[in-house]
């Protein structure tokens, strides 16, 4: 082994020299560490960067989750060699509370949900998928529906038009706007999506759950008001209210106009020939007696 | 000679401390495993949802296939659907877009050359996919004609589903899935999977309408869901009937042709 000479002639031996280094460098960096709290304190971090809390992702698209971490690292888990530690592991994903998806990359998280009102949490964990601690996650609130996101749905009867006179069967078109129709099985109000329910006088006739013409039959003779409503999932109506009314007027059966009208000429025929013969009948009596009267 | 290992042991605990390996736990060297967080076995995915698929793999790294060499303990998953290989996944997450009906899943720890591992290392799990929803209880009702009623000769049934979709028959038999059966006083009338309103034309009288969910071997639902509705009909029910005045004219014509008649005799007797 070398020793060192120390140049004021003391003699150093290498293993104190060792520790003196080794004791330097874990002051040294225990010190470090010490005199920047920020590198100590910073802990790992999670962000959801979109959808904002709640957004209305509409037209039935998935909702796309993008999301940051820091101080973190996302790893794939079971990997070869893995060493459990609190700062590597992976993201689990809950969708209204249940265990839905794990995201292993920070890369876009894309979610099928169905119409309603949903609550995402991202959450870290560790590589055997136990929560950080403290526990880092952070949840964002969508709405997604098969309708569109924006707009004020609207609606308007094309057929029958206002005071059209109609037989006793009708086809109702209806014309909507930001609006989506869907079959209504039980699922959760979301907006802008629903049904079309058709009401005569007030009284529900129908639900249409396609864009489809609707068929009513056989309306009662006379002034008929047939409303279109658009209703949620759930069949109650809107906030506010949004539906169309049109009043159309069904012609009553009517007689055999033929036979009635050849009747009554007939019958105005035979008066007049009637009146004709009476008139000349009376003329002739006159006549008759007024030549009695001269003949002596 | 001893101080230096010491000081080398105080060394490597201070840099562990501050590095924060010291609550670091290194695994023993084991075989490879798989285990299928999500879906649960026999779990119902509704809503004809994608059906996701979560797992995690233990002492094996996961890779794109064709992407290295071949090792017992890299690879990638080989998935299978009802016994099919229908894709081969490097991730922990993926999807698979499912018909309706009852599946199994089964997925297996590949080495990069697709050969399975020996011995094999795999897992499976069933599911049952609807397009209904996965839950709740079927319902049914009708919101025209109203009980009671009284209507013309022909009209619409209109009815509402709950936690129940129509679809057409013959398909797999499966949860919340199905459609509809009218039976009209008693006789089945039609088979109904597109939430259309059913036309009814029906003689004067009493009669009622029943409205049955039934699964898509045509089975009722366990137990039954159906509602009924009884109603009468009335052939021109709200119709106003014009007085019709050919049989008076009728009469009248006669009368003045008698008088017509008359009067000419008279004016011959004249």
């Amino acid at each position: 082994m070398v020793r060192a000479r120390a140049p004021t002639g003391t003699t150093v031996t290498p293993h104190r020299r060792a520790t003196a280094v080794a004791l330097l460098l874990l002051l040294g960096v225990v010190g470090l560490s010490i005199a920047n709290p920020s590198v100590a304190a910073a802990g790992p971090t999670l962000a959801i960067s979109s959808p904002a809390d709640g957004t209305v992702v509409g037209n039935g698209t998935p909702v796309v989750v993008d999301f940051v971490v820091s101080n973190f690292v996302l790893v794939q888990p079971g990997r070869v060699g893995e060493v459990v530690g609190p700062t590597e592991g992976h993201v689990d994903v809950f969708v209204d509370g249940g265990y839905t998806w794990m995201a292993t990359q920070v890369e876009p998280i894309v979610l099928p949900l169905s119409s309603g009102s949903h609550t995402i949490r991202l959450q870290l964990v560790d590589d055997v998928g136990n929560a950080l601690s403290p526990d880092v996650n952070t949840s964002v609130r969508v709405v997604t529906t098969q309708g569109p996101a924006g707009g004020v749905p609207t609606i308007r009867i094309v057929s029958p038009v206002p005071a059209q006179v109609t037989g006793h069967d009708v086809y109702v078109s209806v014309e909507i706007s930001n609006f989506t129709f869907v079959d209504a099985h039980g699922q959760p109000n979301a907006p802008n999506e629903g049904h079309v329910e058709l009401f005569l006088a007030g009284v529900l006739r129908q639900d249409l759950s396609r864009y489809d013409t609707g068929f009513m039959v056989d309306l009662p003779d006379g002034n008929n008001t047939i409303t279109a409503r658009l209703v949620n999932n759930d069949h109650t109506p809107l906030s506010p209210d949004v539906f169309a009314t049109v009043t159309i007027f069904v012609k009553g059966s009517s007689v055999s106009v033929l036979y009635e009208t050849l009747s009554g000429g007939v019958a105005v025929l035979l008066a007049a020939i009637l009146v004709v013969l009476i008139f000349r009948r009376r003329k002739a009596l006159a006549r008759v007696m007024k030549e009695r009267r001269e003949t002596p | 000679m001893n101080l230096r290992i010491f000081a080398l042991l105080v060394a490597t605990m201070g840099l562990m401390f501050v590095s924060g390996g010291s609550a670091s736990d290194v695994r023993a060297a084991s075989p490879p495993a798989l285990s299928i967080l999500l879906p649960v076995n026999n779990a119902v995915i509704g809503n004809a949802s994608p059906v996701p698929v979560v797992f995690t793999v233990s002492n094996f790294n996961l890779t794109e296939p064709g992407t290295g060499p071949s090792s017992p303990n890299a690879g990638h998953v080989a998935v299978f659907v009802d016994g099919g290989l229908r894709m081969q996944v490097a991730v922990d997450a993926f999807r698979l877009a499912l018909a309706s009906g009852s599946h199994t899943i089964l997925l297996r720890l590949v080495m990069d050359n697709g050969t399975a591992l020996s011995p094999d290392v795999s897992q499976s799990v069933s599911v049952n996919v609807t397009q209904g929803p996965a839950t709740g209880q079927p319902g049914i009702s009708i919101s025209f004609p109203m009980e009671g009623a009284i209507l013309g000769t022909d009209f619409y049934v209109s009815y509402r589903v709950s936690n129940f979709v129509l679809v057409p028959p013959g398909r797999p038999n499966v949860t919340n899935e199905g459609h509809l059966h009218v039976i009209v006083d008693g006789s089945f009338y039609a088979e109904v999977a597109d939430y259309q309103p059913v036309h009814l034309g029906l003689p004067d009288g009493a009669h009622n309408v029943t409205l049955q969910l039934v699964d898509s071997l045509h089975s009722p639902l366990n137990p039954d869901v159906s509602a009924s509705a009884h109603f009468t009909v009335h052939a021109l029910v709200g119709r106003v009937i014009p007085v019709d005045y050919t049989t008076y004219f009728g009469v009248a014509n006669l009368a003045l042709a008698f008088a017509i008649v008359a009067l000419m005799y008279r004016k011959l007797e004249a």
